[in-house]
């Protein structure tokens, strides 16, 4: 049923709870993970500077240490713990506008279901952060998983 | 510049300035400001599944425009030139100040800055002095620089925009036709910097700097050759009006002491070199020598500006005395007249009401240019410096996005109240940041880059000495142009000796002072920092695309300032491609 299952992750904890479906999953289906970290180029504009963002355009993310560590961090989690479950793990790194980078990304390596964590915000909340995931599922044809993250406290 | 600062709220209304509203400006400055969000979208970083794809490099050209358009300001665009027209001789400071400063980021901290390789200003004083502290105190400079800078941008704004969309007094209760053009500009400015995210950020600047010098040398030729004043060279040619002018303009040192002369230009030069939206472009471009080379044409296109605008200010003059009344003695041009003399000078010269317009729009295309990469120094000071690497180190890229959205909405906030009753001229206002950056960040950044033993303890001393000192005069000259029930200045003597436009005369060598003695004090730095220190100045060039940290990382032991290992580029670059094959390959 699924050959290659996407995992969007931003490194946050909300993103993680999404990885332990995907690879149990991946595990049944006999199936290869994808972790997707997408370097949000809205947030490089306002944390970094715009500057940065023209560096980023001229293709030296490369140079750019802490972006680049956090990137290899947050899909160096899921390679993990699908090492642990003998699953496959392809890690990968892009630039952009979340939503549409993770429909693209699907799209063009056959991608056939994407598991993604929510907060499932609502009101003020929502309309200040926005959600990814709402976003994701507006943008591709491909079914999506939402796992909701239950904050404990 | 004394009357300046006795601005009260009815003369906030420029007059003989044409005030209402003219439709061929109006669609003119909205179709820029529309062109600016296309040019933003059109050449926004596209959505890219491989981000080690190298895309088209920025040239030196194309930089130096960036760096000429995130400099001139409604300062240099309006200021300057009221500045000379109002106070003769003392004006020229902004010119001479604003210039020399170059020179010195040239020779000291451009390339060197690029050697060191982070993202933000904070960064460089956190990194080098291995403190968070430090961090936190060059990041709310930062903030505070931006705020200060920023009000001098939106009085510009609001004046100029007065031509263009009229008198709206009272649309707004209890706001007069000023305050509520600061109210406009200033949302329409955080809107478009809000919205637009994924900026063409160099193409724009580009753009946004051939508008402002294309309205402003074509606003000078216009007017020069219309009025028989000029034909080929006004920049020089207005030195046939010199005597015409009256001593208030041209006579040295007439309206203002050799002290605060000399206070003013130490202050802007230095500034020049600390101010955090002028540094962050040099941690970015390609290579040291992309780093001289942009500085050099910057500063060529800046002084296509400056060159030209000591002539608009005498045209202006002298057309305001020809059809107004006379400039100097009482009442003379009020404060408010003399910010707008650029478009002043057009409208008296009777050129056509769309290209008056052009005129101002090069004013609101520079002040928004300004605005932008100040409020995003600002926004990365928090988000990235105090909330990202203090507050919460885990920090998503989608909370990063809100903080820095918040911030700019706090900078507009608190920049739109400030402006509403400007303390100072524009010019002004924007020296009192000057001094700012010339009191705190530059000490740091001068010291941190040339000398290794500089620490944690000695940056932490110096800058809260800058800070303090810095705010000294401006509690003295400006707080109380804010209170009603208080008197600017509180202390004459301290406002001749320190005054707030010129204090980093005082405040820089006690800041230099204080951070070597107590860096001498206490314990050296480690070792890492002192080689990243020498790394920055070394002789021996860089391959591109190193930061001093990596090489120091690759094996620090030979670095040196004398000698050295030799660098051997090609290995280096060998060495970087295996490596970012590996980083593919997983």
């Amino acid at each position: 049923m699924y050959e290659r299952i996407l995992v969007p992750t931003d490194g946050s904890d909300v993103a993680e709870a999404a990885v332990d479906h995907a690879l149990d999953l991946a595990e049944k289906y006999d199936a290869e993970v994808h972790a997707l970290y997408v370097v949000d180029i809205d947030s490089v504009n306002f944390s970094l500077g715009t500057e940065q963002v023209d560096r980023l355009k001229q293709g030296r993310f490369d140079e750019m240490g802490e972006l680049k560590e956090k990137a290899d961090e947050a899909t160096g989690v899921v390679a993990d713990r699908g090492a642990e479950r003998t699953v496959e793990v392809v890690e990968h790194v892009s630039g952009g506008r979340p939503h549409k980078v993770i429909a693209d990304y699907a799209e063009d390596h056959g991608i056939d279901l994407i598991v993604m964590g929510s907060h499932g915000r609502a009101g003020v909340r929502r309309a200040l952060l926005g959600s990814v995931t709402e976003r994701t599922l507006r943008s591709t044809h491909v079914p999506v998983l939402v796992v909701d993250y239950l904050d404990e406290d | 510049m004394t009357r300046s600062s006795l601005l009260l709220q009815s003369d906030l209304l420029p007059e003989a300035l044409d005030i209402s509203f003219k439709l061929v400006p109006a669609i003119l400055v909205l179709s820029m400001l529309g062109l600016f969000l296309t040019i933003g979208f059109v050449f926004r970083v596209a959505d890219t599944d491989n981000m080690w794809v190298a895309g088209r490099s920025i040239g030196n050209l194309e930089n130096g425009m960036a760096i000429g358009a995130n400099w001139m300001s409604a300062a240099s665009y309006l200021g300057m030139a009221a500045s000379i027209a109002l106070a003769g001789f003392y004006g020229l400071v902004f010119v001479v100040g604003w210039t020399t400063g170059y020179f010195i980021l040239l020779i000291f901290l451009a390339a060197q800055l690029r050697r060191f390789g982070k993202y933000t200003a904070p960064d460089f004083v956190g990194d080098r002095f291995n403190s968070d502290s430090a961090r936190a105190i060059a990041a709310v400079t930062t903030f505070l620089i931006g705020f200060v800078y920023a009000i001098g941008q939106a009085k510009g704004m609001a004046l100029v925009s007065l031509y263009i969309f009229g008198d709206y007094g009272g649309l707004i209760p209890g706001l007069d036709g000023y305050q509520v053009m600061v109210v406009f500009m200033m949302t329409i400015t955080v809107g478009y910097l809000t919205l637009s995210g994924m900026m063409g950020a160099t193409k724009n600047q580009a753009v946004q700097y051939t508008i402002l010098i294309v309205a402003f040398v074509a606003g000078l030729y216009a007017v020069g050759w219309t009025q028989g004043y000029s034909t080929v060279l006004p920049q020089l040619e207005y030195g046939a009006l010199i005597s015409q002018l009256g001593s208030e303009f041209s006579e040295p040192f007439a309206s203002s002491s050799y002290y605060l002369w000399v206070a003013t230009t130490f202050s802007l030069i230095v500034g020049t070199c600390g101010l955090p939206h002028v540094l962050v472009r040099f941690y970015t471009v390609e290579s040291e020598r992309t780093a001289r080379w942009s500085t050099v044409w910057g500063l060529f296109f800046i002084c296509i500006l400056y060159w030209s605008a000591p002539a608009f200010a005498a045209f202006g003059t002298d057309l305001y005395s020809q059809n107004v009344g006379p400039t100097y003695g009482d009442p003379g041009m009020a404060s408010a007249a003399s910010e707008v003399i650029v478009v002043l000078a057009a409208q008296l010269a009777e050129l056509p009401q769309w290209f008056v317009g052009l005129v101002a729009a090069g004013g609101i295309a520079a002040a928004i240019a300004t605005v932008a990469g100040l409020f995003i120094a600002g926004s990365s000071a928090i988000s990235h410096d105090i909330y990202t690497n203090i507050i919460n180190e885990d920090a998503t890229q989608r909370q990063q996005i809100l903080v820095g959205r918040l911030s700019i909405v706090a900078l507009g906030a608190l920049t739109t109240l400030a402006a509403l009753n400007p303390a100072s001229s524009i010019a002004a206002l924007v020296g009192y940041a000057f001094s700012l950056a010339g009191s705190v960040l530059f000490p740091m950044f001068f010291l941190g880059m040339w000398w290794e033993n500089a620490n944690r303890q000695g940056a932490l001393a110096g800058m809260t000495t800058g800070l303090t000192l810095w705010s000294i005069p401006m509690i003295n000259q400006i707080v109380p142009t804010y209170i009603g029930s208080l008197e600017a200045p509180l202390s004459a003597g301290l406002a001749q000796w320190m005054p707030a436009i010129g204090s980093a005369l005082i405040t820089l060598p006690i800041v230099f002072v204080v951070t070597i003695v107590v860096s001498m004090a206490t314990d050296e730095p480690s070792l890492e920092t002192k080689r990243i220190v020498r790394q920055c100045h070394s002789p021996e060039p860089m391959g591109q695309q190193e930061t001093a940290e990596d090489v120091v990382a690759d094996g620090g032991e030979d670095v040196a300032t004398d000698g050295g290992r030799a660098v051997d580029d090609a290995a280096a670059e060998g060495d970087r491609a295996d490596g970012d094959a590996a980083a593919e390959d997983r």
